[in-house]
């Protein structure tokens, strides 16, 4: 090699950054744009394009002191924070006692684990409403069974919450699991034999071999539940359509009854914006564990 | 054309105070090249990541202020702008 470089080497050619263009466009068209519509709604009171009046922050105030959304995001978080507290040490769990080899015990585990996330969300959704109904459904009819319980979630606020909680982890669950299980996969045997060698028991090596491996794959779980729970429209939509009363009207639910059941586009505007804001953060954190990670 | 997007006076304001601060940061990027670094966040960010941080912080503020508050917005607005500067800045 001389000793002088090329010139070619220093000079940069950046012209392939116009092939990103296509994307610019359809993100602008598919989201920017309308965005910066919801912008501009969430500061009008907009009857028509010809007929609206500017009115401030005013939506923004009346959004953040409403005592329903205020009541709806108190709701949320709680419905979060237990999907998370469930379904999280569920899924390690699953995960644990599926099995490390076999040419069909795996595959076989898999499958039967992965099933309920194929299902489509209202499909799912419709599943539990027959199947937690005290007459006609399966699980409705057994719990009532037992002595003492009177279980019937189209009349009771906790029997609804605690039907759409249990959907959700009855579908997200195995999520859950398929991670934590490609985590503990990633483990080499001979953890496992060092730690036998050592007379380590089985919570021990859980605690100290498995566990710490399983950081990363629970970091994306956690945070992909977050943001999923929060979000969650269909299953309730479907199941207790956010009754009986407001008992399981999530953010969501009472967003579209504002935005398309009343048709309040302004206060929808708002609202829609202030909830993008907590799953935009949601999201960076997301994005930020997952490409720092290691660095 | 735009008439459907209903546009007013201060959120076109916005949005290109948003469009020229972008702009901006790219010149900035052109002539003198961002640098990553350590700060009080304990990642590491350059000063578009921070840019980014400080605006999302910024608009956390305004809307706990506009839920919590009735003095003037002008005040969260001020308070704002020394969160995205303090975080430009040490974060």
């Amino acid at each position: 090699m001389s000793e002088k470089r090329p010139p070619e080497v220093k000079r940069r050619d950046n012209r392939a950054w116009w092939l990103v263009l296509p994307v610019v466009l359809s993100v602008a068209f598919t989201a920017v744009i309308p965005l910066m519509t919801v912008v501009n709604y969430s500061v009008q009171d907009v009857f028509s394009p010809n007929d609206r009046i500017f009115v401030g922050l005013e939506w923004f105030r009346d959004v953040t002191r409403d005592p329903e959304v205020r009541a709806a995001f108190g709701r949320t978080l709680l419905f979060s924070a237990q999907v998370l507290l469930v379904e999280i040490p569920l899924g390690v769990a699953i995960a644990a006692t599926m099995p490390r080899h076999g040419r069909v015990a795996v595959p076989a585990a898999l499958v039967v684990v992965a099933l309920p996330l194929l299902i489509p969300w209202n499909v799912v959704g419709t599943i539990w409403q027959i199947f937690a109904r005290p007459d006609i459904g399966l699980g409705g009819w057994a719990v009532n069974r037992v002595p003492g319980v009177n279980f019937n979630y189209t009349l009771d606020a906790t029997d609804a919450w605690i039907t759409v909680l249990v959907m959700d982890v009855w579908h997200w669950t195995p999520l859950v699991a398929l991670l934590a299980y490609a985590g503990l996969r990633s483990i080499p045997d001979p953890y496992f034999q060092a730690a036998q060698i050592d007379g380590a028991s089985a919570w021990a090596t859980f605690r100290h071999v498995q566990l710490p491996r399983l950081r990363g794959v629970l970091t994306i779980a956690i945070l992909l539940r977050f943001m999923d729970s929060f979000m969650i429209y269909t299953e309730p939509f479907v199941v207790t359509g956010g009754g009986p009363g407001n008992a399981t009207s999530f953010l969501s639910i009472l967003l579209s009854k504002i935005a398309v059941g009343q048709f309040d586009l302004g206060p929808a505007g708002a609202f829609s914006l202030l909830y993008f804001l907590v799953v935009q953060i949601a999201c960076y954190v997301f994005f930020t564990v997952l490409t720092r990670s290691g660095r | 054309m735009l008439e459907w997007m209903v546009w007013t006076a201060p959120t076109a304001l916005v949005f290109a105070g948003l469009a020229l601060l972008l702009a901006g940061m790219a010149v900035w990027a052109r002539i003198s090249p961002p640098v990553a670094r350590r700060g009080f966040l304990r990642i590491e960010t350059d000063r578009g990541d921070r840019l980014y941080i400080g605006l999302v912080s910024a608009a956390v503020v305004l809307a706990g202020w506009i839920a919590v508050s009735d003095l003037s917005m002008w005040l969260a607005l001020a308070l704002a702008v020394v969160v995205v500067l303090v975080i430009g800045r040490w974060g």
